[in-house]
């Protein structure tokens, strides 16, 4: 990487700046997992590690957060984004050189941000942790660079029109760069109160909702037509997508406030507009397994789709619990349990990740025309996966409904506490999985960097057979 | 159908393709998000339908609204009234058991009086310890001639819950209707979403994966 840095643009070859950002990924993804993990143990054994003071929940959690959030999920995006927006525009990445710097200084960034969360420097408020000196860098330094590239790439494109994945892409960039600047106004101009409340979660809601499932969910525009061979089933329930999911979920953060002394009128316009984030949920998720038609049997055979299909899967009750979950008679359960811990995994951990996991397996093997090391290792990842997600999302939901119904008949705490804690032991368990899969996913994908078959030009990397 | 504007909005879409595009948008049905070549399946329509329904019909506020004070006015009138102080001084009872005599005195009072309040009462139940609380509050706001429902109980507090209504010579412009104002707001929303969304979608320009080579970039 460092060699590219002060290279020649035309010297710097094309997908760099994706590969670097792709492994970055797998190394954050490990990090946050591995920190998840570290964490859940904390949870399911409270005297464990009880001494130290610099890794006790109340510092570590955050740590977590982000690791997951900016480091996997977001360098992941990175890294589909600059292979992906190119192709579809049927052109370069607008700069390699400004995506090496860009993922260079990404890195850089994080583990700054991350530091100084560790060591206890944080604006106290959730999800917009960070302190404001270290909410500009993230803004100019991490995230309009990228936009950049993103947006002249997508300018600078030789196709006629813009097919839906970069529509989504460019404009994602674009909001996020707002709600981030917006949602850390009372981080800037130091607000309180109910504004301070209600910025933080109209940040908060939007940062899942106009970043990481819209993108998450245009990755998987790109991946399915491309690898079944079919083309999107219809372009134009696409645009519904794209329009419901700025109209719709750009509106609702009320809904995380709904025991607030906010405007009532202000919560039930929230909460339709929670209920009505079904309409692109319905849009995507029928317009996607509409085109898997007639390709099914891949969903089997090719670990990319395997990956994709199980994202879209988890995506339908993702929407349902998002829709509901928000209303007004169910809200007053299930707030402030471990159901929203659940929730909030199965759209990380679940949807996106898998739907990440395939554009950073598809685009390393694309990019290094390298076929991946191990079809064997991949699987055992995606199961580890699926079974690790699988259990943290149970548990964490059973345990949140036992939660809600305490809260509601006011169970003495620590009773609450006794019953969880079977549920907390399957969460570290889960978590642990999901972490070590990650481990072998960065070994397989190492080994197919450098002993992956070559691809020929023209070919899928899934039409070439394993000669080993 | 597509934009002819020259750089940075120029159209790729030739007269052809706009003819073509002109015949689709006169020719399909349900606003043109089921296209010409693949129909949106029935089952989807019914459940985008199905969803807003839904969505009213779910977060319909009958549930879960705070309180205005209007609705414990009658009950602090009744408070101050001459039968329940005597139950509330009476020496015989112990506090506790005059407190609940004396509101249940106020509730079978207010059972022979019609109000429109009497659904919002029944959610909001009320303790006389909780009633003391709000209580000079709301005699203070019936001296001002402040309009009740614009105030919110929120514990021991009574609230302006009116953001946008009051004039500030006083005059109220309009009032929060029964059904919440929110939700009037949801259905011009979904109305103004439907008709951009139908407009933006027969108005696309042409799309293929093609190259277009006529352009120097």
């Amino acid at each position: 990487m460092l060699k590219y840095l002060f290279a020649n643009e035309e010297d710097i070859p094309q997908g760099s700046t994706a590969l670097f950002f792709a492994f970055s990924s797998i190394a954050w993804f490990i990090i946050g997992t591995g920190l998840g993990s570290f964490n859940a143990a904390k949870l399911a054994f409270p005297d464990f590690y009880h001494n130290v003071y610099w890794l006790q929940f109340g510092h570590m959690r955050q740590v977590h957060v982000h690791a997951v959030i900016f480091g996997w999920i977001a360098m992941a995006f990175a890294a589909s984004m600059m292979y992906i927006t190119p192709t579809l525009g049927n052109t370069k990445l607008w700069s390699e050189k400004l995506g090496v710097w860009n993922c260079l200084l990404y890195n850089v960034g994080l583990c700054l941000a991350l530091a100084l969360l560790w060591s206890g420097m944080t604006s106290g408020r959730e999800y917009s942790d960070h302190i404001w000196p270290i909410d500009l860098y993230i803004a100019f330094v991490m995230v309009v660079p990228w936009a950049l590239n993103v947006w002249m790439t997508v300018l600078n494109r030789r196709t006629q029109g813009i097919y839906t994945t970069n529509w989504f892409f460019a404009a994602c960039m674009f909001m996020t760069i707002i709600v981030f600047l917006i949602g850390n106004l009372p981080e800037f101009f130091h607000l309180t109160g109910l504004n301070e409340a209600y910025m933080t979660w109209w940040f908060a809601h939007n940062i899942l909702g106009l970043l990481i499932t819209p993108v998450a969910a245009a990755i998987t525009y790109y991946i399915i037509p491309k690898i079944t061979g079919n083309p999107l089933y219809s372009h134009r329930v696409g645009h519904l997508h794209f329009w419901s999911i700025v109209v719709f979920y750009s509106t609702p953060a009320a809904h995380h406030l709904m025991s607030s002394p906010l405007p009532e009128w202000l919560k039930s316009f929230a909460s339709v507009e929670g209920v009505l984030i079904l309409v692109p949920a319905i849009a995507y998720v029928s317009n996607i397994l509409l085109t898997m038609q007639g390709k099914w049997s891949m969903f089997i055979e090719n670990i990319e789709v395997k990956f994709t299909i199980t994202g879209v899967f988890l995506a339908i009750p993702l929407n349902m619990q998002g829709g509901f979950q928000q209303t007004r008679a169910i809200n007053w359960y299930i707030h402030g349990t471990g159901w929203i811990v659940a929730h909030a995994h199965l759209a990380l951990l679940g949807f996106s990740t898998f739907a990440e996991a395939a554009a950073v397996y598809y685009g390393i093997q694309v990019l290094l025309r390298r076929k991946l090391y191990s079809s064997s290792l991949a699987n055992f990842h995606f199961w580890m996966l699926l079974i690790g997600f699988s259990l943290y999302w149970v548990s964490m939901t059973i345990a949140g409904l036992i939660q809600g119904a305490a809260k509601i008949y006011e169970v003495p705490y620590i009773d609450v506490v006794i019953a969880e804690h079977p549920y907390m032991i399957v969460r570290w368990l889960g978590g642990t999985m999901v972490f070590l899969g990650n481990i072998v996913w960065m070994f397989n994908m190492y080994m197919t960097a450098t002993a992956g078959d070559h691809v020929p030009e023209g070919r899928q990397p899934a039409e070439v057979a394993y000669t080993r | 159908m597509g934009w002819t504007f020259s750089h940075p909005l120029y159209s790729l879409t030739t007269e052809d393709q706009n003819k073509e595009a002109q015949y689709v948008w006169e020719h399909e049905n349900l606003g043109g998000i089921a296209e010409n070549n693949n129909p949106l399946p029935r089952p989807v329509i019914g459940l985008l339908l199905l969803t807003y329904i839904t969505a009213m019909a779910i977060t319909f506020p009958l549930y879960g609204q705070r309180p205005t004070a209007a609705i414990f006015a009658d009950y602090v009138t009744l408070m101050n009234s001459a039968e329940v102080q005597k139950v509330l001084h009476d020496k015989k009872l112990s506090h506790e058991a005059a407190d609940e005599k004396a509101m249940a005195l106020i509730e079978k009072t207010l059972q022979h009086f019609d109000s429109p309040y009497n659904f919002q009462r029944q959610q909001h139940h009320i303790t006389m310890n909780q009633l003391r609380m709000i209580a000079p509050k709301i005699v203070e706001l019936q001296r001002s001639g402040a309009d009740l429902e614009e105030y919110t109980i929120v514990g021991p507090t009574v609230a302006k819950a009116n953001f946008f209504n009051i004039q500030p010579d006083g005059t109220v412009i309009a009032k929060q209707p029964w059904w919440d104002k929110g939700y009037t707001i949801a259905v011009w929303w979904f109305l103004v979403f439907c008709a951009a969304v139908i407009i933006t979608v027969k108005r696309l320009p042409h799309f293929t994966w093609q190259p277009d080579h006529s352009i120097a970039h």
